[in-house]
């Protein structure tokens, strides 16, 4: 669900015939009637780094509708096994598992980038899930979307290096935090890519060395943003065809 | 495989109610899958969807290299095709028959068009969904996480239950392709898993001798997978008279 390349610039001009007034992209899909009557139901929240939002078997009492902070999915089998399946931010929203009929999540939901989102009562999306089809029709291709990027991540870390993996990783965070650059500690992306530290720092030399990122104490700047989609395995590149084909 | 079967046999079907099934039952067409069929290439348009009543169909994502990993099983548990009423049209997954037996196979239109009534069957849809996520998610850590033994174990078990007897008609070649494994890797864990009396292994015949055991050799994985499809799906053991093992 990669966003199209040129999203970063979107952001200052924003594109023709698509006006986003709510900064989420999901949302403004919408009909305008059913949009501002989404908005009016929600409530602008303000998410913080770390922030853990749903707990693998705890209650969904929210939907998120990211405008600038961006969720990462993470899958585990214990405390010590994870990894992260799903990154969502102003394309998308958080809490598809409501419009599946669960109240539980699956999946836990930790806030990567931190930034605003708008955030609804699972009960009140439930009911415009009732009253909207085309709601409903949306945030199906949305989970198509999602599904893709799911699966493509369990044969993605089964067969592609760290630094492959490290480099689609990163693209698909700038195109999340809008920015070239963001903080990110080596110990966080490990646990997000399920691999050791010391393979990341490895990574993350070899990247550098090429002269695609710069990374110092915490902060990655991303130098050559073609170099690195060269230096990412293929998945990056699908997981924006499949977004773009489906939600246009 | 005994005949035709009914579609009450497949979870999904028979989870419609009446006015649902009047509409669906008459459309859908009995089919035999024989073992590596391939419904569907990723990128393929879907035409039809398939609810399979005793054979075994698995998703694999391919990678642009031609290499491909397993992403879930799909059994008499669930249907081959979501993509398609989720409005996707094309799939970013191969189908392939794992287990022969037969399906009962229905146009996408058909689905579609019951699907966009937003009723009862596109919630039971949307839940099958729901459980494909969580076999999805589960899967990717599991490769990432667990050894060969716990996979195969992991990936015997998914299998099973979706079959009427505690036999499997597989080669090792075919496991290693759904774990995304080397075919070495298979031959050993299975040499194990034969060598403590779990499964006999011959001419392209696993039979499960001891499940409980294979259960505690799996990684935590298959329960997992396993609880969230009962709680999502209905269980049901397919009524097949001589099953060995109550699922």
């Amino acid at each position: 669900m990669d966003q199209p390349r040129h999203r970063a610039k979107d952001r200052h001009s924003a594109p023709a015939g698509a006006p986003t007034p709510t900064g989420n992209l999901l949302l403004a899909g919408l009909p305008s009637g059913e949009r501002q009557r989404i908005i009016a139901r929600c409530e602008p929240v303000q998410l913080e780094l770390g922030e853990v939002l749903y707990e693998i078997g705890g209650r969904v009492r929210h939907v998120y509708f990211p405008t600038s902070s961006f969720i990462s999915l993470i899958s585990s089998t214990d405390r010590n096994s994870r990894l992260e399946v799903g990154l969502v931010g102003t394309e998308g929203m958080l809490g598809v598992s409501v419009m599946l009929g669960l109240e539980t999540a699956t999946l836990e939901a930790l806030v990567q980038g931190a930034g605003t989102a708008l955030r609804m009562s699972a009960a009140h999306f439930s009911l415009e899930l009732k009253r909207s089809p085309v709601l409903v029709k949306l945030l199906n291709r949305y989970l198509h979307v999602l599904m893709s990027q799911l699966s493509q991540m369990a044969a993605c870390t089964r067969f592609h290096i760290v630094e492959e993996r490290l480099a689609r990783w990163l693209l698909m965070t700038r195109d999340r935090a809008h920015s070239n650059e963001f903080r990110l500690t080596q110990e966080f992306i490990a646990f997000m890519l399920g691999v050791r530290r010391a393979g990341i720092t490895r990574a993350a030399t070899a990247l550098q060395k090429r002269k695609l990122i710069r990374y110092t104490r915490g902060n990655v700047t991303i130098l050559n943003g073609r170099g690195l989609e060269a230096a990412s395995c293929a998945c990056y590149a699908a997981a924006t065809q499949v977004y773009t084909q489906s939600m246009q | 495989m005994a005949g035709i079967g009914f579609p009450q046999q497949n979870n999904i079907l028979d989870a419609l109610p009446q006015a649902e099934r009047e509409r669906i039952y008459p459309h859908l067409k009995p089919v035999t899958l024989p073992l590596g069929k391939v419904l569907y290439e990723s990128g393929d348009l879907l035409r039809h969807v398939y609810f399979p009543i005793d054979c075994i169909v698995s998703l694999l994502y391919v990678l642009e290299n031609g290499a491909s990993a397993e992403i879930c099983v799909v059994g008499n548990d669930g249907v081959i095709g979501v993509a398609l009423f989720m409005g996707g049209e094309t799939t970013t997954s191969r189908a392939i028959v794992q287990s022969a037996g037969v399906a009962y196979r229905l146009t996408g239109r058909r689905l579609k068009q019951e699907f966009e009534r937003q009723g009862e069957t596109m919630h039971i849809l949307l839940r099958y969904t729901q459980a494909l996520i969580t076999q999805m998610a589960q899967t990717a850590v599991c490769n990432r996480h667990h050894t060969v033994d716990q996979q195969l174990a992991r990936w015997l078990l998914l299998s099973l239950d979706r079959l009427p007897a505690n036999k499997l008609a597989m080669t090792q070649e075919l496991i290693a392709n759904m774990l995304g494994v080397r075919r070495e890797g298979v031959t050993d864990a299975a040499g194990k898993l034969q060598r403590l009396g779990v499964i006999t292994y011959s001419r392209g015949l696993i039979t499960v001798l001891d499940r409980p055991r294979l259960e505690q050799l799996s990684c935590e994985c298959y329960s997992v997978v396993k609880k969230e499809t009962d709680r999502l799906t209905r269980a049901r053991a397919i009524a097949v008279p001589g099953q060995q093992f109550p699922t």
